[in-house]
């Protein structure tokens, strides 16, 4: 039992999600609701947008900081070309597209030019807010029209097309990452890059396809943004490539690269979206925000961090155990004999 | 003559010069002296925190929470001073405030043994709620700031010496003393045994926990010494007084010379890195360019001089390894 959430994070963040939400709901009666979890999915799309791609980019052992202005600089593309007339779909393509070549410069600094991701991420970051702010003058983009903001409205079903699209793009990365052999490329160059370039993986293209990913899934963040917001303002997107991290780190996706899970980033980013709502009910003041984020933060990180560092001496003892009391043995066929023993075990425990 | 050259801080150098040229030219009022020296007090606090922040970069870690330690400091200060404490008293306090921040991300990392970048981005968020909290308890909720202070605290961001303004002064004379402590004690070489092989350096005996942790304690204290000359200078302490300084400080860290993955940086770089930066913000906006275009130009300049700084050693590699590869030929033909 312990075991099993030692080794699935998302599990444990699972439970105390679901934890959380029971003792709110007891707290403060009507917070378990159909309409929360309407609002709490609706509040949390931008950012499950952003963090899916940033979950890309970590994969392969890089990172993206540059999330947040790519967000703005492709709403404002998208803004403007609405505001001068074009079509919905035209500025959309216009939108994406901005993504897609932000992320392409990002990938091309990190493996042609061998800066540190977080570097040239970093540079970006100042590079695409200034050209977001040069294409505005520093003014506000207001007054979208309605076909625009008609994409953030709930249904009947009770959902907007805007979840519908991040629902799907959750669907094609995990099947993408889980069930292609260029998704399970990322995992491979972000566990061991030399090896993944032995192995013939072409390793720069898949770096350089992560950044891409993370900025058009960014510019479809500025795409939400747009429609759920009505209007662009300078700040758009400001500090969430940050969040977006917590969230990927919360999900159980390793820094390290190699390793992490799309439901991992559904599950955190619900968490660190439902904080904010839970304070509302609580009547907590708002200023409590981010503290509580950040406690949350380091003592989920904290207590995954020795659980998993106990479960590894237990299992490394286990395995010292079986050896020491097999090396008197004089011959070797017991070895299979040891192996059954040893899963034996483990399974009684 | 020729090592001198070659280095990386002469580069800096070259593009200070460059900078100064430039603007010059362009608007001959940047040249003036007075100028130069009072523009320093606009961005002396990015130097002041990425000059430790350096140090945990060459040890091997990183710390993105010192934007916020600023702001928390700052106002731990307000409070105590709020409550009626003494001025030396309030400022011991702010001190301790970031030595403690300081030590609170070293023993997290130690405990958990996750990446500094994480934990520090979980404190980020902590100390600035933190700070945000705080400033409810005395009535200033939500990001108003903490005021009236003492004259002797509100001048002394204003205070000159020899024409160097006070919060320059406070850069130079931490500079003095962390180049000495990084370049020519025993302290700095462990640092950067640290940073370029944590294996090598524990199997050599280094206390490792011990260095890294020294790190970032300095960090948490000139966290808490910028929040003090922002404070000073603004008349107020506030919650978001640090957060602008995140980005130029680890740019002034990089630009400096500090390699991302440790073992590599200088205390002279990092400080030329922080003129540079400072004053292309200064002189674009003296030129007449607009704010927001001198945020894209700087961002520019970051990802120029990292590319050239990493496509130089690429080339570098890339033309030794021909030569070595031609040598090998003709020893063999």
């Amino acid at each position: 039992m312990l075991d099993f959430f030692a080794r699935n994070r998302v599990a444990t963040l699972c439970a105390v999600t679901i934890l959380a939400f029971l003792l709110i709901g007891a707290a403060a009666p009507g917070y378990l609701s159909l309409s929360t979890a309407s609002v709490v999915m609706s509040n949390s799309l931008v950012l499950m947008s952003v963090a899916l791609g940033t979950m890309l980019v970590i994969l392969t052992r890089n990172i993206d900081v540059s999330s947040g202005s790519v967000l703005g600089l492709s709403a404002v593309v998208l803004g403007m070309m609405l505001n001068d007339g074009h079509s919905l779909g035209l500025a959309i393509a216009a939108c994406l597209l901005t993504g897609a070549v932000a992320g392409l410069i990002n990938g091309l600094l990190v493996t042609m030019l061998n800066v540190p991701s977080i570097i040239a991420t970093l540079g970006t970051l100042g590079l695409f807010r200034g050209v977001m702010l040069i294409l505005t003058g520093g003014n506000w983009i207001e007054e979208l029209p309605l076909s625009l903001k008609a994409l953030a409205d709930n249904g009947a079903v009770g959902f907007s097309v805007l979840t519908v699209i991040v629902i799907a793009s959750l669907i094609v990365v995990g099947l993408l990452v889980r069930q292609t052999r260029f998704g399970r490329y990322f995992y491979a160059v972000g566990d061991n890059r030399e090896a993944a370039r032995h192995l013939g993986i072409p390793v720069k293209l898949v770096q350089i396809a992560a950044f891409v990913a993370a900025g058009v899934l960014a510019a479809i963040a500025g795409m939400i943004f747009a429609a759920q917001i009505g209007f662009i303002p300078n700040q758009a997107g400001n500090g969430l490539e940050l969040k977006a991290i917590a969230a990927n780190v919360l999900g159980g996706v390793s820094l390290l690269g190699g390793s992490g899970t799309v439901p991992g980033i559904f599950v955190g980013v619900i968490f660190l979206t439902s904080i904010d709502s839970a304070l509302v009910f609580l009547k907590i003041p708002a200023f409590w925000n981010d503290f509580i984020a950040g406690a949350v933060l380091l003592l989920v990180l904290l207590l995954d961090g020795r659980v998993r560092m106990a479960v590894d001496r237990a299992i490394r003892a286990k395995r010292y155990a079986v050896h020491h009391h097999n090396t008197p043995a004089p011959s070797a066929p017991t070895n299979s004999e040891t192996m059954s023993k040893s899963r034996t075990q483990e399974a009684g425990e | 003559m020729k090592r001198y050259l070659l280095r990386w801080e002469t580069a800096l150098l070259a593009m200070l010069i460059a900078e100064f040229a430039i603007f010059g030219m362009i608007n001959p009022r940047f040249l003036n002296l007075s100028n130069l020296l009072y523009s320093t007090s606009d961005f002396a606090q990015i130097g002041i925190v990425a000059l430790p922040l350096t140090i945990v970069i060459i040890a091997g870690g990183i710390d993105v929470s010192f934007a916020s330690a600023v702001g928390l400091c700052a106002i731990v200060f307000g409070i105590a001073n709020f409550f009626g404490m003494p001025l030396p008293v309030s400022i011991l306090a702010s001190l301790a405030a970031g030595a403690a921040a300081g030590l609170f991300n070293a023993t997290v990392i130690h405990v958990s043994r996750i990446q500094p970048l994480v934990v520090t981005l979980g404190s980020l968020y902590l100390f600035g709620g933190a700070a945000t909290v705080l400033s409810g308890v005395v009535g200033a909720s939500g990001y108003e700031g903490i005021g009236n202070f003492p004259d002797a605290f509100t001048s002394f961001a204003y205070f000159e010496l020899g024409g160097l303004p006070a919060p320059f002064l406070v850069l130079l004379v931490e500079a003095v003393i962390l180049f000495i402590v990084l370049h020519y004690s025993r302290f700095g070489r462990s640092v950067f045994m640290c940073g370029l092989s944590e294996h090598a350096a524990r199997y050599s005996g280094l206390p490792i926990k011990t260095i890294q942790t020294i790190t970032y304690v300095m960090t948490g204290v000139f966290a808490a010494i910028a929040g003090l000359v922002l404070s000073s200078y603004f008349g107020s302490a506030r919650v978001d007084l640090g957060t602008a300084t995140l980005l130029p400080a680890i740019t002034a860290a990089v630009l400096g010379g500090a390699s991302i993955y440790g073992g590599q940086g200088s205390i002279i770089g990092t400080l030329l890195a922080t003129l540079v930066i400072g004053y292309l913000q200064q002189g674009l906006q003296m030129s007449g360019v607009p704010s927001q275009i001198s945020s894209a130009l700087s961002g520019a300049l970051l990802v120029v001089a990292v590319a050239l700084r990493h496509g130089s050693a690429v080339l570098a590699d890339f033309v030794a390894a021909r030569i070595m590869a031609t040598n090998r030929k003709r020893a063999a033909s």
